[in-house]
């Protein structure tokens, strides 16, 4: 619902006044609803994160996590490896509570903008994380 | 590992494997006292044992372990289980036998694994509560009687990677980060912190509601100072919770292992009078099912650090 609202909040056309050079071919009505619909495009566009550097940044963000505390029992290697676009938290990188918590920190750093808890609570995979970023407005 | 195993399992079944060491029956914990058991995933070597351990699975199970990725998760997955299965079987109850691979387990409506108790007037709840923790190096489960319990290992050495008054802003109490704040021993404060993670995690563990019912914000962990007898005590307080709900639950904190941190949260026993203070009686044993089980209450394995604690 916050996605929503920020959304919303986004796709607000700014009114600007047209200026008044009389072109036969330019309908004024239609030329104005055109000129406002790329704009209008081009905001969005500029606003959202491109998917494909969002899930590089989030895998980097997560393989330096791994990287740092190589004593969780196992060759460290292996787990850099496994922190793929589809790895889960728990399942795939052995991660806890702590750890997600603390990953949430990290995206939050990386990408300057805050995520609520009860959104963090959700992500325990990194498409989640990719997908929650990418459709968020306010991530750098 | 586990391809081999299930090459091993086709030859397995022309063998009976049986236990070499059958699990002894115990007497189920008694009112305010928790029996923990653990096990140290490193001590599990033998695939013929580990083996024998899948084979006690259910096949959900046995799926979700594969799921796992990689040996030590799967391995852990497995001990998990294992250790919930065995721990529970030993409890001998109406003095029936209990086969591991017989026990069902359901989830709550908030999603805590319980046991399906099966009585003769139909299914009623199970008076034996259980709850597990695991980290990489150590996997506890709890077992109490008509309590509900909730149980939280972690490791002492267990390096916070964020700024750790940073971390508690974002998720402690407001009272929990002034206590933290207050330390300006960086290693102390990191101690404390891991401790008062897992007392939350415990008592939210315990509640069994989910973490949504209990957010860690909304609730304030505190160890009051110590008494005459030594021991300091742990409360919970709640915003929003009134003060008769949180007084239910106690807590017990202790060194496990020397290697981890272990906090047990269990509902205080409603027969006795709420004002007396009734130490937590705590069981604690390391255990390879089927190999061997060894007490270490009472030993320097268990160390208390808070609440009230009564090591039997």
């Amino acid at each position: 619902m916050a996605a929503r609202g920020a959304l919303l909040k986004y796709l607000r056309v700014k009114v600007q006044a047209m200026p008044t050079t009389r072109n036969p071919n330019n309908n004024g009505l239609f030329g104005l609803s055109f000129n406002s619909i790329r704009r209008f495009s081009e905001e969005v566009r500029g606003t959202f994160l491109d998917k494909s550097e969002v899930t590089d940044r989030v895998v980097n963000v997560v393989k330096n996590f791994q990287k740092v505390d190589p004593s969780k029992g196992y060759d460290w290697k292996l787990k850099v490896k496994w922190v793929t676009p589809n790895a889960h938290f728990q399942n795939d990188l052995g991660l806890d509570s702590l750890d997600s918590v603390e990953i949430v920190m990290a995206l939050e750093e990386e990408f300057q903008f805050e995520i609520p808890d009860n959104e963090a609570d959700k992500i325990n995979s990194i498409s989640l994380a990719i997908d929650f970023i990418s459709s968020h407005p306010q991530a750098k | 590992m586990f391809s081999f195993i299930q090459r091993m399992r086709s030859f397995q079944r022309n063998f009976s494997v049986s236990p070499s060491f059958p699990l002894l029956p115990l007497q189920l914990p008694s009112p305010m006292e928790t029996h923990v058991w653990f096990v140290l995933p490193d001590e599990f070597k033998s695939v013929s044992l580990l083996n024998q351990y899948m084979e006690l699975l259910s096949p959900c199970e046995k799926e979700n372990v594969l799921t796992m990725r990689g040996d030590q998760l799967q391995k852990r997955a497995l001990l998990s289980r294992t250790l919930v299965r065995t721990t529970i079987a030993r409890y001998q109850i109406n003095n029936h036998v209990v086969d591991p691979r017989s026990l069902k387990f359901k989830k709550n409506v908030h999603g805590k694994p319980e046991l399906v108790w099966e009585s003769d007037d139909g299914q009623c709840p199970s008076p034996l509560h259980f709850n597990i923790s695991h980290t990489s190096s150590l996997i506890a489960c709890g077992v109490t009687v008509n309590s509900p319990i909730g149980i939280d290992v972690e490791e002492k050495q267990r390096k916070i990677k964020n700024d750790i008054l940073a971390f508690a802003r974002r998720l402690f109490s407001v009272y929990e980060v002034e206590h933290l704040s207050a330390i300006s021993d960086s290693e102390v404060q990191r101690q404390e912190f891991v401790k008062l993670w897992i007392l939350k995690e415990a008592y939210v563990k315990a509640l069994g509601r989910g973490f949504s019912a209990a957010p860690f914000k909304t609730f304030t962990i505190r160890m009051k100072d110590a008494t005459n007898s030594g021991a300091s005590e742990v409360v919970v307080e709640s915003s929003d919770h009134p003060v008769s709900l949180t007084n239910n639950w106690q807590f017990g904190l202790f060194e496990l292992a020397s290697s981890h941190y272990a906090a047990v949260c269990m509902e205080r026993d409603k027969t006795s009078d709420v004002a007396m203070r009734v130490p937590m009686r705590l069981t604690v044993r390391k255990t390879i099912p089927f190999v061997e089980d060894i007490c270490i209450s009472g030993t320097d394995a268990v160390v208390p650090i808070a609440g009230l604690i009564k090591q039997v």
